[in-house]
């Protein structure tokens, strides 16, 4: 009989899946859209209050933090598409008839993970510099000016901004595997992004300072951080050590989600 | 062909298939037929691979679902017509299905064409109605021109058209050599469409056979009139046969044989009239054979 098809066969398939459904590529739009437009917005009210701000202020701007400040609003974004990858199949049972196709499970979450992963890094590596480029010109002639991309570390905030979108992305693929419907998962992504911040801030600050540099955003903004603080002057991880633990939750969360697929009836 | 081999599914506290075992030939229809809530579903979804069996193992082709190259190019299935996302166009669904097993595109539109859904190959499937989300699955089955079928419950939301027109589509499958798997619980579909049928209820096996000889085994009854009436039918009950409708017509008997029923009325000295033997009609012998299993489904929450 006919050879195994493989991987790729499973990708192309994917990929039509994601481009021929409009929560998808809306998803992706808005993405683009608020990474760049968040950016501008941010940047023009920075730029504005850069006069009355104090020193303190002052030092602790980190230009390329506020041109891609767009990534905390496109971060929900990518947490919505990648869930509904998996959890849109669940909600239409149109997953019986995927792995009707492709029963080997592990295969079919390569091939999702795979596509999903391209789309984001591609777009969200575009919606950077865009971002990128629109702060050097809002800030362009300020004592805010961005330096160059030919600088090591500014070219290297940008692109891990595009990272950084794609791993939660895959984060909220995981999710979506563990959970299987769409309103659970993307509620659950939002609360560990918005309302474990506001428990944690609960907590004794000695603790606070501690457990802050974990939460998923605040490693996105050591991963592009130029000076290694946030504002207000919260301690966060190292650039590498952030991207590290990114990884980490990405791998915790989507291993949990391909034993779970492995072993559940469609 | 489909072999099952002493399957058995157990879902937290039901057992929706019980040590279930059967082979599926090619070149027949073969009937799958079970009250609401049998097991006839989760049988073809582990057919499928869809689900883990408890115990036991189905194989398509000699292997499991799993260990198959291309799937579709060697099992069509339609298990539920609305599996498919509702924002994807048919094109676009039958695209992705063909590419992941490596089938030319050019399938796409010759299966679309033969269901008769060209026309509206770009709109949304979640604007269909049921029969087209029908027509729509039969092409996804038809894609990889597999040799093995499965259909579970097709003629439902078809109309009088549809339903003549699956049928012989059923059969043109079957005539080419393929093995057709068509579940119902229908007997009378069933009657006109398959040449086999396997019976389950309650997730076990109850009987198979081609249509002729399961109603040839059921207990018919025998339509009696004689002189003595009344008589003969205390004789008969004494056999032991029931008697049921006595009136000047004539009785109808159950349990007995024509020729006993003679004999008997023979040694007793009534003459009988009228002895015909009354064959069960395949829906009254289905209704038998599951009646256990429809006054559990009743009872119980059934699973399909």
């Amino acid at each position: 009989m006919a050879h195994s098809p493989g991987l790729l066969a499973v990708v192309r398939s994917e990929w039509i899946k994601f481009r021929s459904v409009r929560s998808t590529v809306i998803g992706t739009l808005i993405m683009l859209i608020l990474t760049i437009g968040i950016g501008l917005l941010i940047g023009l009210a920075v730029k504005g209050h850069l006069a009355s701000m104090n020193p303190v202020e002052r030092a602790s701007l980190d230009p390329i933090q506020v041109a891609t400040g767009g990534i905390l609003f496109a971060q929900f974004a990518v947490g919505v598409i990648g869930a509904l990858v998996i959890t849109a199949e669940f909600s239409s049972t149109s997953i019986r008839t995927t792995l009707a196709a492709v029963p080997n499970r592990l295969q079919l979450i390569t091939a999702k993970g795979i596509v999903l992963s391209s789309v984001l890094f591609v777009v969200g590596e575009i919606a950077c510099f865009i971002a990128y480029f629109d702060g050097a010109l809002i800030f362009h002639g300020t004592i805010a000016a961005l330096p160059p991309l030919t600088q090591g570390r500014i070219l290297q905030a940008v692109v891990l901004g595009g990272v950084y979108l794609t791993l939660m992305g895959l984060f909220g693929f995981g999710l979506g595997l563990i959970l299987r419907q769409s309103a659970g998962s993307i509620s659950t992504y939002t609360s560990l992004l918005l309302i474990l911040p506001i428990l944690v801030f609960l907590l004794p600050s000695s603790w606070q300072n501690t457990i802050t540099r974990y939460e998923p955003s605040v490693l996105g903004q050591a991963m592009r951080s130029t000076t290694g603080v946030l504002r207000g002057g919260t301690p966060v991880f190292s650039t590498w050590a952030s991207v590290a633990i990114l990884v980490a939750y990405c791998v915790v969360v989507m291993g949990a989600g391909v034993v779970l697929m492995q072993r559940r009836d469609a | 062909m489909i072999s099952v081999e002493h399957l058995t599914k157990r879902f937290k506290d039901t057992v929706a298939v019980d040590d279930l075992s059967f082979e599926v030939k090619p070149g027949l229809i073969t009937g799958f037929l079970g009250p609401n809530g049998s097991g006839k579903s989760t049988t073809m979804r582990l057919i499928l691979g869809l689900d883990q069996p408890t115990k036991g193992r189905t194989l398509v082709n000699g292997k499991p679902y799993h260990a198959l190259a291309a799937p579709l190019r060697e099992v069509g299935a339609l298990l539920d017509a609305k599996a498919v996302h509702p924002g994807r166009s048919a094109r676009n669904h039958l695209l992705a299905l063909a590419v992941s097993n490596g089938i030319a595109t050019s399938r796409v539109d010759e299966v679309l064409d033969f269901v008769g859904l060209s026309s509206v190959a770009k709109k949304k499937a979640g604007s269909f109605s049921l029969g087209m989300s029908q027509r729509l699955g039969i092409a996804g089955a038809l894609l990889g021109d597999p040799p093995v079928l499965l259909f579970d419950e097709p003629v439902n939301g078809l109309d009088p058209e549809g339903i003549r027109w699956i049928r012989e589509f059923f059969r043109k499958l079957a005539d080419e050599g393929r093995t057709v798997l068509v579940s119902s619980h229908l007997m009378s579909e069933m009657a006109v469409t398959a040449d086999q049928i396997i019976v389950i209820g309650r997730g076990k096996f109850i009987t198979s056979g081609s249509v002729d000889e399961l109603t040839k085994n059921a207990a018919g009854t025998v339509l009696v009139r004689s002189t003595n009436n009344a008589k003969l039918s205390a004789i008969l009950k004494d056999a032991p046969a029931s008697v049921n409708e006595i009136n000047d017509e004539g009785m109808r008997v159950s349990g007995l044989t024509a020729e006993k029923i003679g004999d008997l009325a023979f040694s007793a000295g009534i003459a009988v009239h009228e002895l015909t033997p009354e064959r069960a009609s395949l829906e009254e012998v289905f209704m038998d054979l599951t009646h256990d299993s429809v006054e559990y489904t009743q009872s119980e929450k059934g699973t399909n």
